[in-house]
């Protein structure tokens, strides 16, 4: 060992979070991870971290590992959506079940309006997403470029793709009936929205030529040109 | 001299990411560039082979790594080009010998004595993969028109971003023209939409390239091909020229009356 950390334990405003070094091995994050936290003994039981990893890409399996570390410990993994960090937002996977997330508020609030999504707070991607690439976020989310296939956008309120739409959306990912997903050309892989799921028909229908927009309608999706 | 370190990559295997190493040194030495080549597909080399230079090789990529010999004695000389080195990767070791830490800095070394280091990158995104780009300074894309292709190139654009290549530049390789223009294959329009970045060249399907391959020498000296031709014009634009695309859908008077009566055909389906 090179006598650096592995891995930072850092708190700050909105819990702890804790930092991978970019270039320690992931056994090696776990071990300093171990290492720390049974230094700390029971001080961190019952709390919730946030990983961040910088610009590695954390496998499903690197995250569950480092995930059920931390649970020996009595820690609970967070998802770590933020405003803060949107180009990182990308490859650090923020993929999380949604069970640790904060419950949603009640969505009566969605009269009428396009971005009704049940959270106030709305990630805004100045980028293309690209295949293998995935954004989770608690709230809105618009991305000004496109999402191509075999990328994923999950969120709990609204999904806006100022671009193309190739990839998968799912809107209202918490149980959000009424949240809808938005794209320019909307030609997703698969839409989501809430518990329900859709796809294009096989045979291939027109290609979109204008905004369009998906949203839920009698416990289906339904897809309608967007008019302002 | 500082030089600048190119990795040609694709992600998906056996799209011509070799191939296009070959040509693309081959054709900058023409231009009397310095050019030194990379295989950074340690374990599987094969640039070497499509280079003609198997035979000539004592140390490689990883003895370099582990001081078993200085860069200089592992560097081959090209058959026809004074100006041509070729740094072979190992055969009987794994992606793991190098480190990307390691790689950079053999590139940085070498960027001081050559114009241009292209780096041949493994198929895949694992280790190897980042090697490949640890010491790079722009990446040049090789897709071809097939979906799955076109996927795994996405793919590699987003990691390169996260390792600050933002500006990759794509070639795609093996066009048909015959087929595009039947709506059979993904035509390049299609593929620029998608990816969204850079087109350095087109390279047409064309038999000629198997043959120089398996014979050893690129077919960039052939210049008379259309493929010899496509990367030609390839090199020029990579040293700053504007050229235009090859003009791909020159029929000849056989495939015209073909399509002709193709298309007589579907339209007569069609009624």
């Amino acid at each position: 060992m090179t006598g650096q950390d592995a891995v930072v334990l850092k708190g700050g405003r909105d819990g702890v979070a804790v930092i991978i070094d970019e270039g320690a091995t992931i056994d090696a994050a776990i071990r300093d991870l171990r290492a720390k936290l049974s230094h700390a003994g029971s001080f961190f039981k019952g709390a919730a971290f946030r990983l961040e990893a910088g610009r590695r890409t954390l496998t499903l399996a690197e995250r569950d590992a480092l995930s059920s570390t931390m649970e020996e410990f009595g820690i609970k993994l967070r998802e770590s959506g933020g405003a803060n960090g949107v180009g990182d937002e990308v490859e650090t996977p923020s993929v999380v079940e949604p069970r640790n997330q904060r419950p949603l508020r009640g969505s009566s609030d969605a009269v009428g309006s396009t971005l009704s999504g049940g959270e106030d707070q709305t990630l805004l991607v100045k980028r293309t997403i690209r295949s293998g690439q995935r954004i989770d976020y608690e709230g809105n989310v618009v991305v000004m470029g496109d999402v191509n296939a075999g990328a994923v956008v999950m969120s709990t309120g609204d999904i806006v793709v100022l671009g193309s739409l190739r990839g998968l959306a799912h809107a209202g990912a918490q149980g959000n009936d009424d949240a809808v997903v938005m794209a320019f050309r909307l030609e997703p892989t698969q839409l989501r929205i809430s518990q329900y799921i859709s796809r294009p028909p096989d045979e291939g229908g027109p290609r979109p030529d204008g905004p369009e927009v998906a949203r839920v309608r009698n416990g289906v999706i339904q897809i309608e040109a967007y008019v302002p | 001299m500082a030089g600048k370190v190119l990795v040609i990559t694709s992600g998906k295997g056996g799209v011509g990411k070799t191939t296009t190493t070959a040509n693309l040194g081959t054709g900058l030495a023409l231009l009397g560039k310095r050019v030194c080549l990379i295989d950074a597909d340690i374990g599987l080399r094969n640039l070497d082979v499509v280079m003609g230079l198997e035979n000539r090789i004592v140390y490689d990529l990883v003895d370099v790594v582990e001081g078993n010999c200085k860069l200089r004695n592992a560097l081959i000389k090209d058959k026809r080009c004074e100006n041509l080195f070729l740094l072979p990767a190992a055969q009987t070791r794994e992606k793991d010998a190098v480190s990307p830490e390691q790689m950079k800095e053999l590139c940085d070394s070498l960027k001081e004595d050559f114009d241009y280091v292209i780096v041949d990158s493994p198929a895949g995104i694992e280790h190897g993969f980042r090697n490949a780009i640890a010491g790079a300074d722009e990446a040049i894309i090789v897709t071809t028109p097939e979906v799955s292709a076109v996927r795994d190139a996405d793919r590699i654009i987003g990691m390169l971003e996260a390792h600050d290549l933002s500006t990759p530049k794509l070639i795609i390789n093996r066009i048909r023209p015959d087929m595009v223009r039947r709506g059979d294959m993904m035509d390049i329009d299609d593929m620029i939409e998608i990816l969204a970045i850079k087109l350095l060249g087109v390279v047409p399907d064309d038999q000629d390239v198997i043959v120089a391959t398996n014979r050893g020498e690129p077919v960039v000296f052939d210049r008379r091909t259309r493929s010899g031709e496509a990367y030609h014009n390839i090199v020029r634009r990579i040293e700053g020229e504007e050229v235009p695309l090859l003009q791909l859908d020159q029929e000849g008077f056989v495939e015209r009356l073909k399509r002709l009566l193709n298309l007589d055909q579907k339209r007569r389906k069609a009624e």
